[in-house]
């Protein structure tokens, strides 16, 4: 005999429990979260699933077309490229350079903009503005001129995108978390914590950071896409990681000399970054629609 | 209103300022001497030695060398390209108009065809519609542009041949350069192939320009289908109801162009991500624009070009995203009452 409920006991879910019940409502953002998990675990793991040498060459298999062509064969599950390299092990190799590098970028931007943001957002005046504004020039050159400018500084290489990414992504935390720590301290509820004798720290912590997490979690999301394609886009200008790097932008530049002949060599890797970028997309606007009700 | 606009002027000097504080310190830093980064000459002559540590003030202390480099580039002196041996000057208003051709014509396609699925993605309540709609948008966020820009090469140009996939213009055409912005100037060509050339020019447009185009479209539809239907539940909608105006007059005349407001600040929030854009779609499609020129000169390290490059477009852009926000004052007076409220 089932166990009826007597009383009609009605439970409110904690923020937290609400946010992932509107989040978990929306299939498309629940898919995405699940490729999100995919690329964390290929990440650690790529690597030993690889079943060849992202730079081992095959003489006997070039330009060999991915397995479910007529030509293809499974060994190589999708296609060689023009030096005989196997693309699957190549695309496992790579999820670590451009998800992996994106990520870490993410978290240093993230860090160095949150500390900044967050000490204007709690002046006032002058020292305010100038923080504030400081990195709004910064903001002002795209993302690749900045990457240009470091290339020209210290020549090409993936540990100078690092630099180049990470300081274009900076100052949008900077401005995304000054302004709203700025919007939160005008309130009526920050007045009354002061009024309680709530310390600067106190009000900054306990009082306005938890209305403030979720502009960061959502500025994170879209720099993360921004970090990834901006990685991908200097590798195929061939600014960013160098030429036997199975980088996936780095792919693509590598690839283009057999375009005409192999198509999938481009194919492939911009499959590989379009769905990456497309998850944590999702996984974003999933967030961001999730959040949207609790912060009207 | 005049407080305003001197306050976004000192934003403007300001930045300007920082930026070129940023390009100076950069110029510094360059793995060559300093005197050949700034003017481009590498063996230069007695003579010349002395003219630059002159302008450039390479004896004095480091504020007055900005002070200097600031006044030198400001003044039209960008130096000679170490590779061409012109003046950089002249080259960068060669290129300047092809890119603006390019983005402006990217632009007009993102704002003709975003704006009116936008309001129609806003008229739908079927779920299905909306999906698709995100769908689309999503994949367009996500797309990296530079693969987007060979697959349409290699559909549209390689194997269908219906459009070519490189360069402005079919070079057996001359075109006398008045404006150097293609479309136009086959059109004032006194010449009697100026009607195929301006069709050939624009053929060659298309595929860059819809390449570009695509991160604005989806930018565009996403901004006014929110928009829309954020302001299609105000009160004044229902008032127009009420008093029997037709849907489309309602969409038109009363919603649209309060929607269009968010839109407009969402073009200036894009510029940095668009020229990034613009630069990888002017390398794919051999444009001969801004971007690929300072790609080239970063390729052959051609310093004077890197710093003429990159000093052009932030200002433009910093320059742009100030124009839009005035303008999206000035059309938008509740922005303004906030301004003052402070």
């Amino acid at each position: 005999m089932p166990i009826k409920k007597l009383y009609q006991e009605e439970q409110i879910d904690s923020p937290l429990g609400q946010l992932w019940h509107a989040f978990a409502s929306n299939p498309f953002a629940v898919a995405g979260l699940w490729a999100v998990i995919f690329l964390l675990l290929l990440v650690i793991l790529g690597p030993l699933l690889a079943p060849f040498q992202p730079e081992l060459q095959n003489p006997d298999a070039i330009l060999l077309p991915p397995s479910w062509d007529q030509a293809g064969h499974v060994s190589h599950f999708l296609g060689t490229d023009d030096l005989g390299r196997d693309l699957f092990s190549r695309i496992l190799h790579g999820v670590r350079l451009t998800f992996g590098m994106s990520l870490i970028v993410v978290v240093c931007a993230l860090v160095v903009g949150f500390i900044i943001g967050s000490l204007s957002g709690m002046m006032r005046g002058l020292k305010s503005s100038i923080l504030g504004h400081l990195l709004d020039a910064l903001l002002s050159i795209p993302s690749l001129l900045l990457a240009i400018l470091v290339v020209a500084v210290t020549g090409p290489g993936l540990s100078n995108v690092f630099w180049a990414v990470g300081i274009a992504l900076t100052p949008q935390f900077v401005r995304a978390i000054h302004q709203a720590v700025h919007e939160e301290l005008q309130k009526e509820y920050v007045t009354a914590a002061k009024l309680d004798g709530a310390s600067q720290i106190q009000i900054f912590w306990y009082v306005i950071m938890p209305n403030v997490w979720d502009v960061v979690i959502i500025q994170t999301t879209i720099a993360i896409s921004v970090a990834i394609l901006d990685i991908a886009a200097l590798g195929f200008l061939n600014l960013g990681a160098q030429a036997p790097s199975s980088e996936w932008g780095s792919m693509i530049y590598q690839g283009l000399s057999s375009l005409l002949i192999a198509p999938w060599t481009i194919t492939i890797p911009g499959l590989a970054i379009l769905f990456t970028v497309l998850s944590i997309n999702l996984v974003g606007d999933g967030l961001r629609s999730a959040l949207a009700p609790i912060r009207n | 209103m005049w407080r305003y606009l001197i306050r976004r002027l000192n934003l403007f000097i300001a930045t300007s300022i920082v930026m070129m504080a940023v390009l100076f310190f950069a110029t510094g830093m360059f793995p060559v001497e300093k005197g050949y980064a700034l003017t481009g000459i590498q063996f230069p002559t007695e003579e010349q030695q002395v003219q630059t540590v002159e302008d450039y003030k390479l004896d004095k202390n480091q504020f007055s060398q900005f002070y200097a480099y600031v006044t030198q580039r400001l003044s039209g002196n960008l130096g000679i390209s170490v590779n061409s041996q012109q003046d950089v000057a002249e080259e960068l208003s060669a290129v300047l108009p092809a890119s603006f051709e390019l983005s402006l014509f990217a632009g007009c396609i993102a704002v003709f065809f975003g704006v009116p699925l936008g309001v129609l993605a806003s008229l739908s309540s079927s779920k299905p519609v909306q999906r698709s709609i995100l769908a689309i948008t999503l994949t367009g966020y996500s797309i990296p542009v530079f693969w987007l820009g060979l697959t349409l090469a290699l559909w549209f140009g390689v194997q269908l041949e219906w459009l070519p996939i490189s360069g402005q213009i079919n070079l057996l055409y001359e075109i006398e350069p008045v404006t150097r912005i293609m479309l136009i100037d086959t059109l004032l060509s006194e010449s009697s192939y100026s009607m195929s050339a301006f069709k050939d020019a624009l053929l060659h447009i298309i595929l860059p320009a819809v390449t570009l185009a695509v991160l604005p479209f989806t930018v565009v539809i996403r901004i006014t289908r929110q928009a829309m239907v954020t302001v299609m539940t105000q009160t004044y909608i229902r008032a127009a109801e009420a008093r029997g105006l037709s849907t489309y007059r309602i969409l038109i005349r009363h919603a649209l162009p309060n929607a269009l407001i968010p839109v407009l600040k969402a073009f200036g929030l894009m510029l940095g991500s668009f020229a990034s854009y613009g630069i990888i779609v002017e390398v794919i499609f051999a444009w001969p624009g801004v971007g690929s020129w300072l790609i080239n000169a970063i390729y052959q390290r051609d310093y004077t070009v890197i710093q003429a490059g990159i000093l052009s477009v932030s200002l433009l852009i910093i320059f742009l995203s100030i124009m839009i926000e005035l303008l999206h004052t000035t059309i938008n007076p509740i922005n303004r009452k906030e301004l003052y409220a402070d």
